[in-house]
């Protein structure tokens, strides 16, 4: 209890409406006392939160009462208290003041009288916004429409406006009478609350490195997954988009990911619960905001998968006091930019190069050799043939439609969210859709108990035709554009041939049948289910137990018609069909106490202690089927040959978590936490994990002595240190495992059992230990805020599937080896540069990623770097270096050849490599296996994003901007794009190749004579810098005038285009491409994939 | 908060919490090998195990067995230099190095035989199963491992000799051993085989006393222990085996594991992944193969290899029934003309599915017998002894008895006996090994092929001393920095 002078620090609310409202939260009371009215307050305090304040007259105190009170409202209690002692009470905010009955006239003398109307920054009135005449206790809060007025303000008064999670403002009266403000909201303020593990915390509070994105300030992208809207947003988390396909793609690594092999995504947690399936399961539009978990310290409490980082997801729960509806929807047109597309030779150029590929070979030879028909005379292809690429591509349509529905009243807290999203493939055949619904309900039974129920069922579908990747393994796009511009895709009668190929090629089929044609479906359910009950045992103690419950599952069908086929393996072929059933069930149990108390008004804490138990079982099942009679029927049930396959996998994990947060005056923060983990997935001696971490903060702008300027108002140190862990692998690796080695005896199956697997019982965890440190700066009243961390971490005990020498009979075995050390710096910078009419904020990140190796295996054997090995990961370098030979242009004639080492098919005209080493580590003056070196770097040397966001009055426009700069790309798919061997269409380039020492080309492709097969190891001239800059999104959005109808509360209409603009030097189609998905081992690489499309749309948001 | 409070709390939080036991699962898809070998069952069943490996051991066993020597050559396809076929053909023109695949897969498919068969003899003598059994599994088993390790000194010289199972990363690196010791543990798991083996086994396709016989006789030649050669090779020849009447039989499906065969690989055709491909790795790349195996299909992307070389072709003496059984001169295309392209037929047999064939690949059989007992005695200096031998193979070829009747001469006959009725059975490179002919031989039939095929680099078909064994795998190297290198590689 505080006993002040009133005037400065409390305002009385004159309205009635504020009175009532300001009550309205108030818990129940319950107070049997004999005392005087000081001690009474001083209990009142307690129970309700409220702070009591007093205008200096102290008679009151001493008062003696007796009060006996059940259940009942504080207004009532307050009423009784002060009956017939000459005070009154006001309240205001947290503080209720007594204050001499009459006093309050005293302030209502004044001259002139101001109204005007307070919105948020969507132009959406904003009730309950608290006025006040600066340097005064006159004051007025907004009605329901945002409108307030307020009377008797001198004429140089300054209103000050505020509002809880807006950004204050003054607004100086210079005697006008009407005064609209528009408040923005206090995204950056450090009062913001946030998800951290198990709990949330004001961003004040926290300790360790968190970043914060809310998702709804990003509704406006046409993505269909989550992780496309956070590109760009997050220092320290580097998001790639690695193939086009609708619905998949992309990656996410926090922090250069901790582990090589066992996995690097991170953690995803919806709501508390680490769910098993992907997060593009999740309707983007279900979510409310995202925490990423990216320091030790904050992600140690699910220390068990905490080394990738932890993605907390937090769905949007019913926003208090009213009811929302919701509608927002989406559509566009995706188109493929031309920028990127393979340069692939056309049906004149390709039809020349055949023919002097035989020319050559003659001369070469000193026979003759026959030039067939369609390749004499170039000249005639002139404008004709096919454009494989091309011919896959489409104008692709995609839509969106959201509908939520929240209400939040006193005791019950509901929304629901019902998606429905629509995605064509701009490659033909190939789409993705998903209808999801959403409930999650509180419910406030008592004072004590609070139950929940979140259910949210999605149902996907994905077509696709197997697209991406190399050659053999079937990609659709790569073996188009491989294909003969010479051979048609469609006959002049439009029917469609069955094969693509002419003289010389092997032949193929027609790949725009093959992609028409293919089945490959996936159907997709995936239900998320949460079910809680919390009991306040006592005030601030918590006990939470909560049930959550995920089914995923995924079938795919599979066929392929006779007139189908493969590379070198045309129509028409057998049959085939399958059907893939893949599941999976998990459970998790988990129960937390919490509690939080102040003591001696400023020793702050809160515990949590807790335990949790979770269970996956994976059934998969695989059927396939051939000997069809004909592609009529398309279903197993028409094949005549079956092969079967089943497999289950079963995990389970077993966890005790404890926290402890400390702060002395919200100035001094100390946190600690351990986890332990028990997992299924290791050998019993190691099958334990301890993951403890401890942080501190230190408001430092708090203390006395630090200057209060203008320019620098919030400054805060944080630091922390912490081990997470990692079990990524497979089930049962640790086991060895005997499996099927079957013979025959007497030609017939004989049974065979061998072990085929090396155990290791002694698999145990991966950790990695993390420090954190960092700070942030609030400038300039918050309207700049900087956020600067610097990390190191350090994994070892990676899990590795590592090879053995195969002399032992195995190929790997499943340990714990090596250790890797990343570390890196983050700014972070969200600065409001305009804040008038025209609001102008810019939101700016940059990460500097380094990691380096410094152990591997027992002997330090790299991994991969074998011959021919486009990634190698080896001790002093950083992780999954490009690796191959060094490009050293051609031998363009004998001199040439003569005065440089060769390789034993090398030949006048063939590539030339570097000799790099030989046997004794020393260049030889041979070319072989020891020459192929590190070649290329795919590891960025920083990752940006900016995102800018403007209004002005009712337009709005933001763009996002995400980049990457440094990073390497080896572009494997050359082997076969420039293959020599004149077997495949080629890249326009080849033209330039060398054909005598008198026309030896442009010195980077060699001849088609002999010694072609050297060209196409890796190589050096396959690397590239693939550095970009991505304009993500811009939107531009404009909020009708005719707000607030009886209909409408707003509705807002935009048009945007993502994946604006890709700059960059590289000439494949994607910057983000990589093969290996997610892999960190082998990245960098593109063995062509789907085009990332631009997407053109005009939206509409309808709140009623 | 009352004390009762305090109670629910605590039942409240236990209530839910699991035991320990909930973190052992034990997985259902496959077994482990704490719970396998133990019944008479599980050890028939790991010896299959330990048989499957040889057909990983034989499956391109043709690449250094015939490829690698004057026997066979391949089509050329200037079209398709791909990995896969440019390492066969570097193999064929000794400008292989240690990374081709061929020569390394030879490398592991042996050890993974070998620890297949170490796995089994460190349990099967503690183990409770019948004593028969545990004479002929063992025995079974330890042929292998003698064979495997036979495979591996003739091929790579001095190579790791793992003889108990590896159940640590700590175990699985060993240094090299000298080919000396290796022989000594081939011969020591060859001569137990030999006496734990019974004459004949009753389902068809397992190794025999023959079997073992043969192999130890295999071992003395290459040691050039003559005598002991000759004891063991006689032996077989008391064993019941003949030779089929027509030589072309010895190679139908339908006389699989016949009188002649000692120790064959296995192979069925069907779903079961247990059929082979070997004719259509044999057979001309066609667009279409239903013009040679009547059955149509692609092969254009993996066929052309071992064709007949003209110096094989050559060595048949006219009338030598062998030559029909063993080489097609070419095939009719589907417009009905004759295309001459000569290719072995040995292992061509109706089939019903492309890529899908049923033949075994006879390893040792008994006019292989005959020949190496006929060039022991030989060697041994006793050319009449050894006559008879060399003619009862002459014999079944439809020709007349050799004229040789000196050492010198005898030895080249022979040899060329052995080319002939053995080719394609890998048998020709390491036989020119063993007899000390490969690097005269080698050259001079570089000379001749780099004359006929202008694509050969001048670096192909440099055979020196060094080109007799093959290179260590270039990664196993990198794994086990213990591990020398052969020189030349």
């Amino acid at each position: 209890m505080r006993i002040m002078r009133i005037t400065a620090v409390i305002v009385f609310l004159l309205s009635t409406q504020v009175y009532a409202k300001s009550f309205g939260q108030v818990e129940k009371i319950n107070l049997k006392m004999n005392s005087n009215i000081k001690e009474v307050f001083e209990q009142l305090e307690k129970v309700s939160g409220y702070r009591f304040v007093l205008k200096y007259d102290q008679r009151i105190l001493d008062k003696q009462v007796d009060v006996n009170y059940t259940n009942e409202k504080i207004d009532r209690v307050l009423d009784d208290l002060l009956k017939d002692t000459g005070f009154t009470y006001k309240v205001i905010d947290r503080y209720i003041a007594i204050v001499p009955v009459g006093e309050l006239n005293d302030f209502t003398q004044q001259q002139k009288s101001v109204s005007g109307k307070v919105t948020d920054s969507s132009g959406g009135p904003l009730p309950g916004v608290s006025i006040i005449v600066k340097g005064t206790v006159t004051g007025t809060i907004s009605d329901t429409d945002g409108k307030y007025s307020l009377s008797n303000v001198p004429e140089n008064a300054t209103l000050q406006f505020s509002f809880i999670g807006m950004r204050s403002q003054e607004v100086a009266v210079n005697g006008k009478n009407q005064i609209n403000v528009v408040l923005s909201e206090e995204s950056i303020g450090i009062q913001e609350v946030i998800a951290v593990g198990y709990g949330t915390q004001t961003k004040r509070d926290v300790t360790g490195a968190i970043s914060h994105v809310k998702t709804t300030e990003l509704e406006d992208l046409p993505v269909a997954q989550v992780a496309q809207k956070l590109q760009g947003q997050i220092a320290g988390v580097q998001i790639n988009q690695t193939t086009g396909i609708p619905g998949q793609g992309m990656t996410i690594r926090v922090r250069g990911a901790a582990s090589v092999n066992a996995g690097n995504s991170p953690l995803i947690v919806v709501d508390g619960f680490p769910i098993s399936g992907s997060i593009n399961d999740i309707n983007p539009d279900e979510i409310e905001s995202i925490s990423v978990l990216k320091d030790a310290s904050s992600a140690s409490l699910y220390g068990s998968r905490a080394a990738n980082g932890v993605v907390l997801v937090t769905t949007k729960s019913g926003e208090k006091g009213k009811t929302k509806v919701q509608f927002s929807s989406y559509k566009g047109i995706q188109v493929v930019p031309q920028a990127g597309r393979p340069d692939m030779m056309n049906a004149q150029e390709f039809a020349q190069f055949q023919k002097e590929y035989r020319e050559d070979m003659a001369a070469f030879k000193g026979t003759p050799v026959d030039i067939p028909a369609e390749y004499q005379n170039p000249s005639e292809w002139v404008g004709k043939g096919t454009d494989w690429y091309d011919i896959l591509l489409q104008n692709a349509k995609i839509e969106s439609y959201s509908l939520s529905v929240s209400a939040n009243t006193d005791k019950l807290k509901t929304s629901a969210i019902l998606g429905y999203f629509n995605q064509e493939g701009v490659i033909i055949n190939s789409k993705f859709d998903r209808m999801s619904i959403r409930l999650n309900t509180e419910y406030q039974i008592n004072d004590k108990i609070k139950i929940g129920v979140n259910l949210a069922p999605s149902l996907s579908n994905t077509v696709t035709n197997g697209t991406d990747g190399a050659l053999w393994g079937g990609g659709i796009i790569q073996n188009a554009m491989l294909t003969s511009p010479l051979a048609p895709y469609k006959n002049a009668d439009g029917t469609l041939p069955v094969i693509a190929n002419t003289s010389g090629l092997f032949p193929n089929p027609n790949w725009y049948r093959v992609a028409q044609e293919r089945t490959n479906n996936e159907k997709s359910l995936h239900v998320l289910s949460n079910a809680y009950i919390d009991v306040e045992f006592i005030k601030n103690l918590h006990f939470k137990s909560s049930i959550n419950a995920e089914l995923g599952n995924k079938k795919t069908n599979y066929f392929i018609p006779s007139t189908s086929g493969y590379i070198f393996d045309p129509p028409p072929r057998r049959t085939e069909a399958s059907v893939t059933t893949d599941s999976y069930f998990s459970w998790l149990s988990e129960n937390t106490l919490t509690y939080a108390n102040t003591f001696a008004e400023k020793h702050n804490f809160d515990f949590l202690a807790g335990y949790t138990a979770q269970k996956q079982t994976n059934p998969y099942e695989y059927m396939y089927g051939t000997g069809f009679p004909d592609d009529m029927v398309k279903t197993l049930n028409a094949a005549t040959v079956y092969q079967l396959d089943e497999n289950y996998n079963e995990l389970t994990l077993l966890s005790y978590v404890g926290r402890i947060n400390y702060n002395y005056n919200k100035k001094y923060y100390l946190s600690a936490s351990i986890r332990r983990d028990g997992s299924s997935r290791f050998g019993v001696n190691n099958r334990w994990g301890n993951f403890p971490s401890v942080s501190a903060g230190w408001i430092v702008s708090d203390e006395p002595f630090f200057p209060k300027t203008t320019w620098l108002n919030y400054f805060k140190l944080r630091g922390s240190y912490g081990i997470t862990g990692n079990y990524n692998i497979g089930n049962y690796m640790y086991y060895a495992a005997v499996t099927n080695t079957n013979y025959v005896f007497d030609n017939n199956l004989s049974s065979g059992r061998s072990t085929t697997s090396l155990g290791n019982s002694e698999l145990g965890w991966e950790t990695t230990k993390g420090i954190d440190f960092g700070f942030d700066f609030g400038l300039l009243k918050d309207r700049i805020s900087i956020t600067y961390d610097y990390y190191g971490k350090t994994t070892t005990g990676m899990l590795y599937s590592v090879l053995v020498p195969q002399s032992s009979g195995f190929n790997n075995i499943w340990t714990n080896i090596g250790e890797f050390k990343f570390w890196g710096h983050e700014i972070g910078i969200i600065s409001k540069n305009l804040t008038g009419k025209l609001k102008w904020t810019t939101n700016f990140n940059i990460s500097i990623p380094k990691n380096k190796v410094i152990h591997l295996g027992t002997q330090d054997a790299p991994i991969g770097g074998q011959y021919d090995n486009p990634n190698i990961t080896q001790v002093g370098s950083a992780i999954g270096m490009l690796h191959g030979f060094v490009f050293d242009g051609i031998y363009k004639n004998q001199a040439e050849f003569d005065a440089a080492p060769h390789h034993a098919t090398s030949a006048v005209g063939t590539v030339r490599y570097k000799d790099v080493s030989g046997p004794d580590g020393k260049p030889d003056g041979v070319i072989d296996n020891f020459d192929t070196t590190i070649i290329g770097d795919p590891n960025p040397d920083f990752l940006f994003g900016i995102t800018n966001t403007l209004s002005y009055g009712d337009f709005d426009f933001s763009m996002i901007i995400s980049g990457s700069y440094g990073n390497d790309i080896m572009t494997r798919t050359f082997e076969y794009a420039q293959n020599l061997d004149a077997v495949f269409n080629v890249t326009k380039d080849v033209a330039n190749r060398w054909r005598s020492p008198e026309n030896p080309g442009d010195g980077l492709h060699p001849t088609t004579n002999t010694g072609t097969p050297l060209a196409r190891y890796d190589n050096s001239r396959w690397v590239s810098d693939a550095s970009y800059l991505t304009i993500k999104n811009i939107t531009l959005g404009y909020t009708l005038p005719f707000r607030n109808t009886s209909y409408f509360e707003r509705i807002r209409i935009y048009g945007s285009i993502q994946q604006a603009l890709v700059l960059t030097k590289y000439e494949g189609a994607n910057p983000e491409v990589s093969i290996n998905g997610s892999s960190v081992l082998e990245s960098g690489l593109d063995f062509t994939a789907y085009p990332v499309p631009r997407t053109f749309t005009f939206g509409l948001n309808i709140n009623f | 908060m009352k004390i009762k409070n305090y109670i629910v709390v605590t039942v409240a939080f236990m209530a839910t919490a699991c035991s320990s036991d909930f973190l052992q699962v034990t997985p259902e898809t496959f077994i482990s090998s704490a719970t396998f070998y133990q019944t008479e069952n599980d050890f028939e069943q790991a010896v299959s195990g330990a048989y499957a490996t040889l057909r990983d051991v034989y499956g391109d066993a043709y690449v250094m067995g015939e490829m690698r020597s004057d026997n066979t050559h391949y089509n050329y396809k200037e079209n398709d230099r791909g990995g896969q076929n440019i390492e066969k053909e570097d193999v064929a023109g000794f400008t292989d190095n240690s990374s081709s695949m061929y020569s390394n897969q030879k490398y592991y498919a042996c050890y993974r035989g070998i620890s297949r068969c170490n796995a089994i003899l460190d349990r099967i003598d503690q183990s409770e199963i019948n004593a028969a059994s545990k004479q002929t599994l063992g025995g079974e088993t330890k042929f292998l491992r003698a064979f495997f390790y036979f495979e591996l000194v003739q091929y790579f010289g001095d190579v790791p000799l793992y003889l108990t199972e590896v159940t640590t990363q700590a175990g699985t690196a060993l240094p090299r051993t000298p080919k000396a010791d290796v022989y000594v543990q081939i011969i020591k798991d060859a001569t137990d085989a030999s006496t734990q083996l019974p004459a004949t086994q009753t389902e068809k396709g397992r190794v025999t006393q023959g079997s073992a016989k043969t192999l130890l006789g295999y071992v003395y030649m290459t040691l050039k222990d003559y005598a002991k050669a000759e004891t063991a090779l006689k032996s077989v020849t008391t064993l019941g085996y003949d030779l089929m009447p027509n030589y072309a039989d010895l190679f139908k499906t339908a006389n699989k594991n016949s009188i002649e065969s000692i120790f064959e690989v296995q192979y069925l055709q069907g779903t079961q992944n247990l059929q082979n491909n070997f004719t259509y790795q044999f057979i001309p790349a066609l667009e279409n193969t239903v013009v040679i195996t009547g059955v149509a299909g692609n092969n254009q992307s993996f066929g052309g290899w071992n064709i007949p070389s003209d110096d094989l072709l050559a060595a048949y003496e006219t009338g030598d029934k062998r030559k029909d059984g063993s080489i097609a001169m070419g095939y009719t295309d589907a417009d009905g003309n004759f295309v001459s392209s000569p290719f072995t037929n040995k292992y061509l047999n109706p089939h019903s599915t492309f890529n899908n064939c049923n033949d075994d690949w006879i390893v040792y059989r008994y006019a292989d017998v005959l020949l190496l007992l006929a060039e022991c005695l030989n060697e041994e200096n006793k050319p009449a002894e050894a006559l008879p031998y060399v003619n009862k193979v002459r014999t079944r070829a439809g020709l007349a008895n050799t004229t040789a009747t000196t050492q010198a001469a005898l030895r080249d006959v022979i040899a060329k006996e052995r080319r002939v009725e053995l080719a394609f059975e890998n048998h020709r490179w390491l036989d020119l090994v063993r007899t000390g002919k490969a690097i005269e031989v080698m050259n001079a039939y570089g000379v001749k092929m780099k004359q006929k095929y202008s694509y050969l680099l001048p670096r192909t078909y440099n055979v020196d001393a060094n080109k007799l064994i093959f290179p260590i795998p270039f990664d196993e190297r990198l794994l086990n920095p213990e591990l020398s290198q052969n020189t030349g590689y």
